[in-house]
């Protein structure tokens, strides 16, 4: 970005070489007009303002939601020693370790089918994947509702539970099939033709090529569970109810600085998944950061 | 030392090492292969080539077992193979794409099959050294796919494959992706290294020079079927038809029917030529003469003789293409070489009206 800036009046290139050291900027390029910057920040601002202000006064000392009067920890004390809430908190993580876990492995099978299935609908079948992220979530969440009470399914965790699982499943075949799909079907030939099976050439070969995009769809599910609030207020039990529907309740009767606390918490919990899902590729020793596999680039 | 352990099949009888058995591959409604009866002898260098879609690569992967044929029988060493998955056949493949495990480094790679077959540790670590040393990799045992050029990326393909000395090596078009002076120096080397493992290589490629500098024998395939299978040599001098004619090498195809034991152009010259029996009178055929049998001007005795008018000349370096109109529309092309005495450039303007001949035996009359 910096060398693209420039100040009226550039030397040209004969006082640049008079200049010595210090090389003047290139001429601004005509396709990149200033107020292009302006709007951007200004974008960024309206995006985040709002958070920050959340950030900022769960460090506030007072009980103001107006005025910032000094920085304390008194509301992050009080969300950890209320028990309640500590409760959902641990449900919270529970339900988004166990969506994590069931939906990535199921959703990796279903994009392998997919992708190397060769069946004759499978261009239906992609687009009926797609159905459950386009679902509006209301939708979902009492269609959800529906048949567990029609199966007479207790509403607890489990419901919770397998409710994520349904919507997450998308997530990671859509990750994992766009990284399958870039990788050659020569090199699972290839071996089998050395002497793998099926399942040998499965677990050596193709596993370790998704690996990137396997990891990357798994800590998006954990972040899309873990502040899902929507599908877990329609099949949530009585107790322990998860994080999101907590505070949904708790503010029903007046906001806390607690709230922005908790708040405050479950973003940095968010920030640290999805950064763990760039980063992990590329500690794994792999060229490619997670971004791009979640964004389904081919390698990059 | 390391040729005497990879020259597996070297010292066995040639002994069939393929045969197909009227085999037929369909896909849906499009047939890839049709009516295919071929054996290669352990130890040949065997071509299919032909033009893309033509059924080469179908009929290579049924060898290697990822396609079942429609009707027909494959036999590897002289057993049937249906039923026999990819990973228990006895042959590898070089794919085109080379198909290399981006996350194991070179030394992997080559042991992935030895590891698969539990090959000792010990024999792994040997087999895999020489294994690199006959494709010249020795030194590059850690390096990643990702970090090696084109052409040793070839080469690793090629080890992987061979160090598990199979009885059959089919090659997929490998040299495909390499510029023109790597493939023509991985041509030679290719045919070395078969020389010296002594295993039969079954090569798929659409490239006819590949071909006829790398194979004992030949097959050319269009649409599903083999259209001519011989040595080079045969191929190239005796096309059985306008399709190899074309397809191997530059041919001039002249139209004409048959009289009087000559061909008798559409441009009115008659050329006497060796006729086939199934050419009776009055039977429309093509004359193919290669280029570089055509001589210009100063002909020989009992020649056969068209004359015609210069119309282009393209110097391509160590020969001028010179092309000579003999009739609106039909055009002859000839070679003259650029030797230290000669230059074809000096001798021959645009517009000059010249007498091109043959001798008959360089001619065929193809239906």
């Amino acid at each position: 970005m910096s060398t693209t800036e420039t100040r009226p009046g550039t030397p040209g290139p004969a006082a640049d070489a008079e200049a010595g050291a210090r090389p003047a900027p290139p001429p601004r390029d005509f396709d990149r007009p200033r107020f292009l910057k302006v709007f951007t920040g200004v974008f960024f601002l309206v995006l985040f303002a709002p958070i920050a202000l959340v950030v900022l006064f769960s460090f506030n000392s007072s009980r103001s939601l107006q005025n910032f009067e000094g920085f304390s920890l008194r509301w992050y004390e009080r969300f950890f020693e209320n028990e309640a809430l500590r409760d959902s908190l641990i449900a919270s993580i529970e339900i988004a370790l166990l969506t994590m876990v069931v939906a990535t492995a199921l959703g990796t099978l279903l994009a392998y089918g997919l992708v190397r299935a060769r069946v004759r609908f499978s261009g239906a079948l992609n687009v009926l994947l797609l159905v459950p992220l386009v679902t509006p979530e209301i939708v979902a969440g009492v269609s959800a509702l529906l048949l567990f009470t029609q199966v007479g399914l207790e509403l607890s965790l489990t419901t919770i539970v397998l409710a994520h699982i349904t919507f997450s499943i998308s997530y990671v075949t859509v990750v994992v099939r766009a990284r399958l799909a870039s990788l050659n079907p020569e090199v699972e030939n290839a071996a089998m033709d050395l002497g793998a099976t099926r399942l040998q050439t499965f677990r050596l070969i193709t596993l370790p090529a998704l690996w990137p995009a396997i990891v990357a769809a798994g800590l998006l599910v954990f972040a899309l569970s873990f502040d899902d609030f929507v599908m877990s207020f329609f099949t949530t039990g009585e107790s322990p109810q998860p994080l999101p529907v907590r505070i949904w309740s708790a503010i029903r009767f007046g906001v806390t600085p607690t709230i922005n606390a908790i708040g405050t918490f479950m973003l940095t919990v968010s920030v640290i998944t999805i950064g763990l899902a760039i980063a992990l590729p590329r500690l794994l020793g792999r060229r490619e950061s997670g971004l791009g596999v979640l964004l389904g680039r081919e390698n990059a | 030392m390391s040729e005497d352990r990879l020259r597996a099949h070297a010292a066995e009888p040639r002994a069939s090492a393929i045969r197909f058995e009227g085999v037929r591959k369909q896909f849906g409604d499009a047939v890839a292969v049709e009516r295919l009866h071929l054996e290669i002898a352990s130890g040949e260098f065997f071509s299919l080539l032909g033009p893309s879609g033509c059924g080469k690569t179908t009929t290579l992967r049924m060898v290697a077992g990822f396609d079942q044929p429609s009707e027909g029988r494959i036999f590897l060493e002289g057993e049937p193979v249906e039923r026999v998955p990819p990973y228990k056949r006895n042959v590898n493949t070089v794919f085109q794409s080379y198909a290399l495990f981006e996350h194991l480094d070179v030394e992997r790679n080559v042991a992935f099959g030895l590891k698969r077959r539990k090959v000792a540790d010990d024999e792994t670590r040997v087999r895999v050294r020489e294994a690199l040393e006959l494709v010249e990799l020795t030194g590059r045992e850690k390096a990643r796919p990702g970090e090696l050029s084109g052409g040793q990326k070839q080469r690793v393909a090629l080890a992987r494959a061979l160090v598990n000395r199979p009885a059959v090596l089919l090659l997929d078009e490998p040299l495909g992706a390499l510029d023109l002076k790597l493939r023509k120096q991985m041509q030679v080397e290719l045919k070395g290294i078969q020389r010296e493992v002594g295993i039969t290589f079954l090569y798929v490629t659409h490239d006819q020079e590949e071909a006829l500098a790398m194979s004992d024998r030949i097959a050319v395939m269009e649409g599903g079927r083999i259209k001519q299978c011989g040595s080079p040599e045969e191929i190239y001098e005796q096309p059985s038809g306008p399709f190899v004619a074309g397809f191997i090498g530059v041919s001039n195809l002249l139209a004409g029917v048959v009289q009087n034991g000559a061909v008798k152009l559409a441009s009115g010259d008659s050329c006497v030529a060796d006729m086939p029996s199934d050419c009776p009178p009055g039977s429309e055929v093509h004359l193919s003469v290669r280029p570089e049998k055509i001589w210009i001007d100063e002909l020989e005795e009992g020649m056969v003789e068209v004359k015609g008018t210069i119309v282009e000349r393209v110097y391509v370096g160590t020969t001028t293409q010179v092309i000579v109109e003999l009739a609106p529309g039909m055009r002859v092309t000839a070679l003259e070489q650029n030797t230290a005495r000669v230059h074809s450039h000096d001798r021959w303007r645009i517009g000059d009206r010249v007498r091109l001949g043959w001798h008959r035996q360089h001619a065929r009359v193809l239906r």
